[in-house]
């Protein structure tokens, strides 16, 4: 289920109601689990098998590698859960893609192959949890944390449904030991939990679903006409604004439910697009993604200790697989390449001008320059061909002849001030929190935005539409 | 209070997961601030505000809130309670009841609107499936039924000549055929009952009257050329269980949407068919036909009425003789026109499009009747009522603007 269902308030009305029962902390745990089960099940109930793989193959291999006196053994035991966890993802999340790029290359060869149609569901959230075990075990073997104490501890972690199917990629250390002692969520945290869970709702379902996702699909969907440039560049701003608020509405909502709950998640968006330059923009956006590729890919490919060309190559390569991480496509891993290329360009402008210190008016104009070169990796992410982002780019540089116009005006006009207001708010605040905000800022006038935010979502109503990283 | 919070008072905060007070900037560490290591239970920190009262006076505000939009829905648009929307979840329900259905409809929005199934019911005691879809291609649905080898019951194919006779493409429908196959589960069936529990009592849940929907019908074409807001068919219908539409009576008692209705048939305008387009369909139609025959099943198609203004466009852009007479012979199937049933004629068609509610019932009457006569499938029963006549939903006090067509 999603946050933005029925379904789910129900469900979470009747978890929290179930939590704060006088229950045995051990009972309250076992609810937690057979609620996050259900979570689950709730999409497509046999893909709770693929949990418990996940869950036993790993707590297995942690306690072995534990046990294990010799250092390949413990090597073998990691790589048994790697192998394991990357199965499965490549398998349900790859198969496809990989069978088609096979047919390519041997079509290129001239030997016609047809295979069978490779039509697997893909399991909600298989990535993220996939990298949430992972990090259990390649901490455990990199003697960065002990294994969990207790099999329940673990399992809940894996299967704790605020972060279950998107994130934040939550590690071990940062969930297990919660499980450790008795928590209740006291008055405060649940109302701004469940005020950190409205605001979540408003941006998916107000702004990115309601408003923003229209004017996107107008210009992305209008197959074959080449956009005219006003509508491309709203377009893919409008989509810079929708995959915000999609996924950080979903990350708010989660960190909202699990406040409720008395749990603390950690921050996954620290208002991106007021980023300067691209190590900041990859610190603030979908940041325990960005750490899980830096911890357990970046620095294992060699990070910044080897030289200069292999910290490039290992840039490189962690960008293009965060890339495809988001989705079996080539248009993916363009993305990430792209992100990967900035990133390297970025580190050898700063080697080159070491010790300049920008002004005001140049840091303003930096931020502009990551945002705008931000929004042509998101034609990349959002076209699902690479003839669908040419078509857009060829529109964005203004090399339309006598386009249509694509976009209704009230349309535009709306997406024009949300996607300015968010970028405008996150050039504000990217050196505070939005706690510190808040505690800043009158009661009536946090009452009176809540409720409007509130009152909103309701009278939207929303389609129940899925998250856009829900497919990832 | 934040700023008598030392760093090291922070940073010991930092592994105890929730704490009451927003840390100062800078000090609330993420996972991108610790390269390289296990990451400590995260910090949330709660501002300092009393949560209770507000959370509390925002609940009270919103209840108030509400209780006004409802009125408003209720009182201002003429919204009901009862009137449930349509989904890919409600269509999934009644198309997996077709497999095992003695009859079953499919087709555009006309027969959706102008079908009556209890009248349908009370007829021959038989309750159609309906699977009809909004702004879908009746061929492609057919040809969905004729893949189906569960599927051998009676398929009443309801068409809109230009809706039908199209090249390629499914229309609105496309993401109700997409999605069927990974229908079912769980989730969707609990929001599906959720949302219809709600809806049963309250009137301002309808889509097309959602925040972003409402704000947007106030783009009267402010960029010229653009295909927006206006353009679009905005509410014109009330839902029922099983997927009964009817048109909605706003529809005939307010100038402005019933004019608004009418704009949005302008996407019937064009050229005539080139007369491939129509032979392909029909091709590919017979072959469907056929392919359900051979099972045991069987096909009637059924053209509903269309006012004179908008059967003036169809019939330039596609005369009968050349798609609904070489449909049925290419088909050897049978049909009921509209044209071709006495008591359908001069049925009061408010947005030249579909029919009114009561005259949605006139008119299921008189192609049922006709339908008993064209196939052994359905019987009408000894208790039948009596057949209805235009009289019955036309009145002398029908308004001037929803004139019979």
């Amino acid at each position: 289920m999603i946050f933005n269902s029925l379904t789910f308030l129900v469900f979470f009305a009747l978890v929290l109601a179930l939590h704060n029962m006088p229950f045995s902390w051990h009972q309250k745990k076992i609810n937690l689990m057979i609620a996050s089960y259900l979570f689950y099940a709730a999409w497509n109930p046999p893909f709770v098998i693929l949990l418990w793989v996940s869950t036993v193959v790993d707590w297995w291999a942690a306690q072995w590698m534990v046990r294990a006196k010799r250092e390949r053994t413990r090597r073998m035991w990691m790589l048994t859960s790697v192998i394991v966890n990357l199965g499965m993802l490549g398998y349900f999340k790859y198969g496809g893609f990989l069978l088609d790029n096979f047919v390519t290359i041997a079509a290129s060869l001239g030997i016609i192959y047809h295979p069978p149609g490779w039509d697997i569901v893909l399991p909600v959230g298989i990535s993220f949890y996939t990298f949430a075990t992972l990090s259990y075990t390649l901490d455990v073997y990199l003697r960065r944390s002990a294994p969990a104490g207790s099999f329940l501890n673990y399992a809940l972690f894996v299967t704790f449904f605020p972060h279950l199917v998107a994130g934040p990629i939550m590690r071990p250390t940062e969930l297990v030991p919660q499980f450790e002692t008795p928590r209740r969520a006291n008055a405060n945290q649940i109302f701004f939990g469940l005020a950190l869970l409205t605001l979540g709702l408003f941006q998916k379902v107000v702004l990115a679903d309601g408003f923003l996702a229209p004017v996107v699909e107008a210009v992305y969907d209008a197959h074959g006409q080449v956009p005219g440039m006003l509508d491309s560049w709203v377009a893919t701003l409008a989509f810079a604004g929708q995959i915000f608020c999609d996924f950080a509405g979903y990350s708010t909502s989660a960190i909202g439910v699990a406040l409720c709950l008395g749990f603390a998640m950690p921050d996954n968006f620290r208002f991106p697009y007021g980023a300067i330059g691209f190590s900041d923009f990859w610190r603030r956006w979908h940041i325990t993604l960005s750490s899980w590729l830096r911890d357990y890919l970046y620095i294992p490919l060699g990070g910044n200790r080897h030289g200069h060309a292999r910290t490039y190559a290992a840039l490189m390569g962690t960008m293009l697989l965060g890339g495809l991480w988001h989705g079996a496509n080539w248009t993916f891993v363009v993305w990430g390449g792209l992100h990967g290329l900035y990133l390297s360009t970025e580190r050898w402008l700063r080697a080159r001008f070491k010790g300049s210190t920008p002004g005001r008016a140049s840091l303003l104009g930096f931020a502009l320059l990551t945002f705008f070169l931000v929004n042509i990796t998101w034609v990349f992410f959002r076209a699902r061909t690479f003839a669908g982002a040419g078509v857009v780019l060829t529109g964005m540089a203004g090399m339309a002849a006598k386009p249509d116009p694509l976009i209704a005006g009230g349309p535009m006009i709306i997406a024009i001030a949300i996607v300015s207001g968010i970028f405008g708010t996150h050039l504000a605040m990217r050196d505070t929190t939005l706690e510190a905000v808040i505690e800043r800022t009158p009661s009536i006038a946090l009452a009176s935005i809540w409720t409007l935010l509130l009152f909103a979502v309701i009278i939207e109503q929303g389609q129940g539409s899925a998250f856009i990283y829900f497919a990832f | 209070m934040p700023s008598s919070i030392s760093p090291s008072d922070a940073r010991k905060a930092e592994v105890g997961g929730t704490r009451e007070g927003a840390l100062p900037p800078g000090l609330r560490k993420t996972a991108a601030d610790r390269p390289g290591q296990a990451q400590p239970v995260p910090t949330r920190d709660i501002p300092l505000r009393p949560w209770a009262e507000i959370g509390a006076s925002v609940f009270l505000a919103v209840a108030l809130l509400m209780t006004a939009w409802e009125w408003q829905a209720r009182t201002r648009i003429g919204l009901r309670a009862g009137d449930i929307d349509d989904s890919p979840q409600a269509w999934a329900e009644q198309r997996r009841l077709a497999d095992s259905a003695p009859v079953t409809i499919v087709g555009d929005s006309r027969i959706l609107f102008d079908t009556d199934l209890d009248r349908f019911q009370a007829m021959t005691g038989i309750r159609p499936v309906q699977t009809a879809i909004v702004g879908t291609n009746a061929r492609a649905l057919l040809e969905t039924y004729a893949n189906d080898r569960k599927f051998h019951g009676l398929l009443i194919v309801g068409l809109a000549d230009l809706s039908f006779f199209r090249p390629e493409g499914v229309g609105l429908g496309g993401s109700y055929l997409k999605g069927f196959s990974r229908s079912g589960k769980p989730s969707q069936l609990s929001g599906l009952w959720l949302d219809r529990w709600l809806q049963r009592h309250l009137a301002f849940m309808d889509g097309e009257y959602r925040l972003s929907r409402w704000i947007l019908h106030a783009d009267h074409g402010i960029r010229k050329g653009a295909y927006g807001p206006y353009d679009d068919v905005w509410k014109i219908s009330e839902v029922f269980d099983h997927r009964q539409y009817f048109m909605w009576d706003r529809i005939e008692t307010d100038a402005y949407l019933r004019d608004h209705a009418r704009h949005a048939w302008n996407v019937f305008k064009g050229p005539p068919l080139p007369p491939f387009i129509a032979r392909n369909v029909i091709a590919r139609s017979a072959e469907a036909v056929r392919r359900i025959r051979v099972r045991g099943g069987d096909v009637i198609f059924i053209r509903p009425p269309s006012a004179p203004e908008l059967r003036a466009i169809e019939d330039k852009r596609l005369p009968r003789a050349q798609g609904w007479d070489l449909l049925l012979a290419a088909a050897r199937a049978k049909g009921i026109h509209a044209d071709d049933l006495p008591q359908a004629q001069n049925l009061v068609v408010p947005e030249w499009s579909h029919l009114n509610h009561k005259c949605a019932t006139v008119f299921t009457d008189a192609y049922v009747r006709r339908l008993v006569q064209l196939t052994g499938r359905l019987k009408l029963r000894a208790d039948a009522p009596p057949p209805l006549s235009r009289a019955d939903c036309v009145s002398p006090a029908t308004p001037a603007a929803a004139k019979p067509a």
